[in-house]
């Protein structure tokens, strides 16, 4: 058994495209030892909904989705955002075979928000204060942030400022 | 075509011998780029020996994640534990450290199911790997115990817990009681719509008691518990507001496909999600009434602003159409998009409400709502938002 030989490997890649009329095309395809999947879907900007969507799942022993593309249809609509996932996986519901398929749908998402964080990040500074005080502020104005993870947890010094303020709001 | 945004992923999974496994997962996109190795005992699924290392990451406090990484230590890979990766590793690490783990705890349970069917036809076994797989239930129950059956499990426990959670309190009243409760104060009759409790809400994590507690110690006329999907009982609510003596409403954030929804005097319990249309259908049969919960709570980086939405595609949304009212004021929304939903409910002319969404004590009552009258009951409370005499304030 300790032949340095794989057992198991995953490949998952997603993608996102701006197409010309401004939506975005994201593509999440998995390759695993069991698995040949893929989704496609294009989510309409600026509302960040799911405008179209399609897909295909193989896999080595779960069963066939019956009508994969046609269960997909049901998330049109949807918008890409925060409480997602609860929606998704209320929609096309909870069967072992589409486990699977919920999470691209989720990572697909995940690739449109991360597109549209890119393209806020670019505008961070490079010189190293200033770059601090853009994340400090970035956290300022999105409070959800804020001890949601190491960078950005109490005491940390990014949130110092808004600590600060916080106390201040307290005492007043 | 060109590609703006890309993540790739990749996991690996070898025996380090009959018993253990090596994992070592990579996650490298446009932004990031970060691996984790950790090894897992086979029999169990426990994994231990974590470790990470960044190659790209954003903030320069970053780097700190990987101290927190080690307290993965000792998870059990079942499929339950993506919640549990999310909680922990994504909030006192890094989001997308957890996304990675999650991803290879699910390549782990898969190598295991290979393992157990390669080791199978090792003895003689000439089933196919579906066909093992399904047969060997009971054998599978070290990958793959069923997550439902636990969530259902969960879901009986927390309306008992909640039961006990009225009955015996540890919390002690403040000595001194707030003047002003059920009446209408100089300012109006305040009450915070929007509140949840541990553990109906198991994102929540002061208990009800706690809540009203606060409540009532921070001047609030009353509150409404809103437990997402969750049915309180009249007699709960009577014994809580006997208890308090504080008027206690009960409303349900109910899950849609667009979106959360405080759906007031409608009292089915549903579970799952619902569509919009038919809880509209529902609630007006019974004279309730549903506000859009947070309609534009948005992402952590970036605003509507940055993506270019304005007040019209905001208010052409179909959520609209179909509500009574909008949260305007939200506790865990930016100034920015409470401000968005202001200018809609403004333009579509809907009433618009304030509520914390209060999960513990610390914000309960940051925003509530005004309401001209007192409100004594929910049939009050529910002709009152009908009735449009009522204000969203910051009250905290
Ligand atoms: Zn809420």
């Amino acid at each position: 058994m300790a032949n340095n030989i794989l057992e198991f490997s995953l490949n998952r890649s997603t993608s996102v495209e701006p197409l010309n009329d401004g939506n975005l095309l994201s593509i999440c395809q998995l390759r695993d030892t069991f698995t040949a999947a893929e989704i496609r879907m294009l989510v309409k900007m600026p509302e960040l909904e799911i405008a179209e969507i399609s897909g295909s799942f193989r896999h080595a022993y779960l069963d066939e989705i019956e009508d994969l593309n046609a269960a997909l249809q049901q998330l049109l609509g949807v918008r890409v955002g925060a409480g997602m996932l609860k929606i998704i996986k209320g929609l096309l519901g909870e069967a072992e075979n589409l486990d699977q398929v919920v999470y691209m749908v989720e990572e697909a998402c995940h690739g449109v928000i991360l597109h549209l964080t890119k393209k806020v990040l670019l505008k961070a500074p490079e010189d190293a204060e200033a770059k601090f005080a853009f994340y400090a502020n970035m956290v300022k104005k999105s409070i959800r942030l804020y001890d949601r993870c190491a960078a950005f947890a109490k005491g940390s010094p990014l949130v110092a400022e808004l600590e600060a303020e916080q106390r201040a709001g307290g005492e007043r | 075509m060109i590609s703006e945004f890309n993540r790739n992923k990749v996991i690996n999974v070898v025996s380090l011998d009959a018993a253990t496994l090596a994992v070592h997962g990579i996650l490298d996109d446009s932004i990031y780029s970060l691996e984790l190795d950790f090894k897992v005992r086979i029999d169990d699924l426990v994994c231990f020996a974590v470790s990470g290392r960044w190659l790209r990451w954003t903030t320069p406090e970053c780097p700190e994640a990987l101290k927190f990484l080690a307290q993965a230590e000792g998870f059990c890979l079942e499929p339950g534990i993506d919640e549990k990766i999310h909680k922990i590793i994504g909030r006192t690490a890094c989001r997308h450290f957890a996304n990675l783990f999650i991803e290879c705890a699910y390549a782990v349970r898969e190598t295991v199911k290979l393992l157990h069917w390669q080791q199978a036809q090792a003895d003689g076994s000439e089933l196919s790997l579906k066909d093992f797989l399904q047969r060997g239930k009971p054998q599978e129950g070290v990958a793959g115990a069923t997550e439902r059956s636990t969530a259902a499990a969960n879901k009986v426990e927390i309306k008992a817990d909640s039961a006990a959670a009225v009955a015996v309190d540890g919390l002690k009243e403040p000595a001194k009681k707030t003047a002003g409760n059920a009446a209408v104060g100089k300012g109006g009759f305040v009450i915070d719509l929007h509140v949840h409790t541990s553990p109906a809400s198991p994102c929540a994590s002061d208990s009800v008691t706690a809540m009203i507690i606060e409540a009532k110690r921070i001047g609030l006329q009353g509150i409404c518990l809103t437990d997402h999907n969750y049915l309180w009982s009249e007699s709960e609510i009577e014994a809580l507001r006997r208890k308090h003596d504080f008027p206690v409403f009960r409303a349900n954030e109910i899950v849609t496909e667009q979106g959360d929804m405080l759906v007031f005097g409608f009292y089915e319990d549903v579970q799952g999600i619902i569509k919009l249309r038919e809880l509209k259908r529902r609630v007006a049969a019974v004279g309730g009434f549903i506000v859009a919960a947070h309609p534009f709570r948005g992402f952590l980086t970036f605003g509507a602003d940055d993506i270019g939405l304005t007040r019209e595609k905001a208010a052409s949304r179909e959520m609209f159409q179909l509500v009574d009212g909008i949260e305007v004021l939200n506790g865990k929304v930016t100034e920015t998009e409470n401000g968005l939903a202001q200018e809609v409910a403004q333009a579509l002319k809907l009433p618009a409400t304030g509520g914390s969404d209060a999960h513990d004590v610390s914000t309960v009552g940051f925003y509530a709502t005004v309401f001209t009258q007192a409100v004594n009951s929910e049939k009050e409370l529910v002709a009152a938002l009908h009735k449009g005499n009522y204000q969203p304030v910051k009250f905290r």
